[in-house]
């Protein structure tokens, strides 16, 4: 095959994939155009951008994105840190394991959303109630994870590592939380999807600032196209925390070669 | 606990004479649970000797070497290394396993230096001498995990000498590589214990690395030595030599006696084929669980010459039998 045809050939396999989306986009905007489908249902998709222009422009739209993301990071790093310590101190101590695991398995099994009537009555509808929730949906991910991969540490280079005369804390620096990292990361992340999940009903119940208050209020005045426009928002932060998430993969497992390529 | 090498090695010596720790082991007894591994072994080794132990998979060979080096606690018996107690000296003593056990996490130069404290440059500059003594300077700030088998071996090799053992144990440290490498291994080991002189325990299968290697052969029967013979053989030893061939032959009929009278991990067959090659050669065997290919080195079949026909035993360790479904 010539190379011109062989450009081609790539050109085209790039488009490909997006060659459905772009028509979908082209006839959902027509039909807008043409009145065949109610703004009401769905607004068309130049009008979405228009309404991310207007917020963004008058400065409501960072408000709403900076107070849901700091609600979702306050939550994360409440819920992570604690899932992270005890993790570490039942896989690293028998004795504690004992002592908590029973019963951090025990509360695992209540589904974080199910406690909504209970947080509500507990901590009412303000920020608390919504930081606890998150922190207690990702607690547990993290938690399991860290649990998992220090007790999963090959025992042979624990072995290997104390005949060399490491134990205490340069033992854990070179040997255990290295060895148990790409699990409590694989942890982070799964977390991390959930934080969203839980964000997004938290603030759909009650909020006073963030993407879920502008979507509820868009609602009530029938503002389809910021309503569409704050569903996207939760999707691009939670592909902005997966990339977050699997750059720091790649940063700190680069010697494992299914993450980095390597030095 | 850090140890402080350079002081401790500054100590030592004014105190010790030879480089090599010499060792005495007195009725010592180990015991898993009710099973018992080693029944009151004896065992003296001079300063500075190499000595090689063989014996059928699973007759204790690891077991004592993990005594030696502390892993483990025995059951009974002592140990005493220069005549102090095991644990005085611990420090002297380091253990190659046979997987090099480095951190995957960690370049090659910081496997090296793992457990060393003090300035970070001169610790590098070590970390790279005795890189250079297994020839992998070049290779320092790499993975291990883009080393080949035999290059990990080298690594542990160096991380095991930067702390300037006195005894040095090696519990197959070559089983999982191919014939060529471990040849060169062999001979790199024997260069660098020359040049130490430390006392090395080393544990094989293979007899002909132990006659090439060894001041000292050992066999350990049921927890017991059982054959101990001493290799008066000029170095560097050459494979070919007569009395290479004599003395490699006589430990390996007294290893198939006992093998015979055991039967795990061996297969009886006849040899129905030998495909000689130059360096590897294979010898097909039958067997009453069907045709077995066994790869062997062409230069050991000159030793040993196989008739069509003969009837062998072939024997495999048991932490080497990989068991898949047939479904
Ligand atoms: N931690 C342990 N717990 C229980 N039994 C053990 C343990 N370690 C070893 N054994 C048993 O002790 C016996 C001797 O084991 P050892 O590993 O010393 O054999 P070996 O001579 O090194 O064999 P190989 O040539 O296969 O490596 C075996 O029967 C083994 O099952
Ligand atoms: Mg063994």
């Amino acid at each position: 095959m010539s190379t011109r045809n062989g450009f081609l050939q790539r050109a085209w396999n790039g488009l490909l994939p997006w060659l459905v989306p772009i028509g979908i986009l082209l006839v959902w905007e027509a039909s807008a155009r043409f009145g065949w489908l109610s703004v009401r249902i769905l607004p068309e998709p130049v009008a979405v951008v228009k309404a991310g222009v207007t917020l963004a422009a008058s400065g409501e739209l960072w408000q709403h994105v900076k107070v849901s993301a700091l609600r979702a990071t306050t939550g994360f790093a409440i819920g992570g840190g604690l899932g992270l310590l005890l993790g570490l101190l039942t896989g690293s101590f028998r004795k504690l394991e004992i002592a908590l695991d029973t019963t951090l398995q025990m509360i695992r099994n209540i589904p974080p959303l199910a406690l909504i009537p209970l947080v509500i009555l507990w901590f009412g509808i303000d920020e608390t109630a919504k930081l606890f929730l998150i922190a207690f949906g990702v607690f547990f991910a993290v938690y399991v994870n860290t649990f998992h991969g220090i007790r999963s540490v090959d025992p042979a280079l624990i072995e290997m590592g104390k005949s060399y005369g490491l134990s205490g804390w340069p033992l854990y620096r070179e040997v255990i939380l290295p060895g148990a990292l790409s699990s409590i990361l694989v942890g982070v992340r799964y977390a991390l999807g959930f934080m969203w999940v839980i964000l997004i009903v938290a603030e759909t119940i009650s909020a006073q600032a963030g993407i879920g208050y502008m979507t509820m209020n868009a609602r009530e005045f029938l503002q389809t196209d910021v309503v569409l426009l704050g569903i996207l928002l939760y999707a691009v932060l939670g592909k902005l925390a997966d990339v977050a998430a699997r750059l720091l993969e790649r940063r700190w497992l680069k010697w494992n070669t299914a993450y980095g390529n390597g030095i | 606990m850090n140890i402080d090498t350079s002081e401790l090695n500054r100590v030592k010596a004014a105190v010790a004479e030879t480089p090599g720790l010499r060792i005495g082991i007195g009725r010592l007894i180990k015991r898993f649970g009710e099973r018992q591994v080693l029944h009151g072994l004896d065992l003296d080794i001079d300063a500075g000797q190499l000595v090689a132990i063989v014996g059928r998979s699973g007759c204790g060979k690891s077991t004592l070497l993990r005594l030696l080096a502390g892993l483990d606690e025995a059951s009974g018996g002592d140990i005493l290394l220069d005549g102090h107690a095991e644990r005085d000296l611990i420090g002297d003593v380091r253990m190659m396993f046979q997987d090099a056990r480095l951190l995957p996490w960690r370049t090659v130069i910081q496997n090296v230096a793992l457990g060393l404290t003090g300035p970070k440059t001169e610790i590098r500059e070590r970390a790279l001498a005795v890189l250079a003594q297994v020839g992998l300077a070049d290779r320092a700030d790499e993975w291990p995990n883009r080393l080949s088998g035999g290059q990990r071996q080298r690594v542990a090799l160096a991380r095991a000498l930067i702390h300037r053992p006195r005894l040095l144990l090696l519990d197959e440290p070559l089983g999982a590589l191919d014939a060529l490498t471990r040849i060169e291994m062999q001979r790199l080991i024997e260069q660098i214990w020359r040049q130490h002189q430390f006392t090395a325990v080393l544990v094989t299968h293979d007899v002909s690395e132990a006659v090439a290697l060894a001041d000292r052969i050992l066999l350990i029967e049921d927890g017991r030595i059982t054959l101990d013979e001493t290799v008066q053989l000029a170095r560097p030893r050459e494979h070919g030599e007569a009395q290479f061939a004599r003395l490699e032959s006589r430990v390996l009929k007294r290893l198939m006696t006992i093998e015979a009278i055991n039967s795990r991990n061996q297969i009886l067959g006849k040899v129905t084929g030998i495909l000689v090659d130059s360096v590897l050669s294979e010898v097909q065997i039958l067997t009453e669980a069907g045709l077995v290919a066994a790869t062997v080195l062409t230069r050991s079949l000159a030793e040993q010459p196989l008739e069509l026909g003969a009837e062998v035993l072939a024997t495999f360790k048991s932490n080497e039998v990989v068991l898949a479904t047939t479904a």
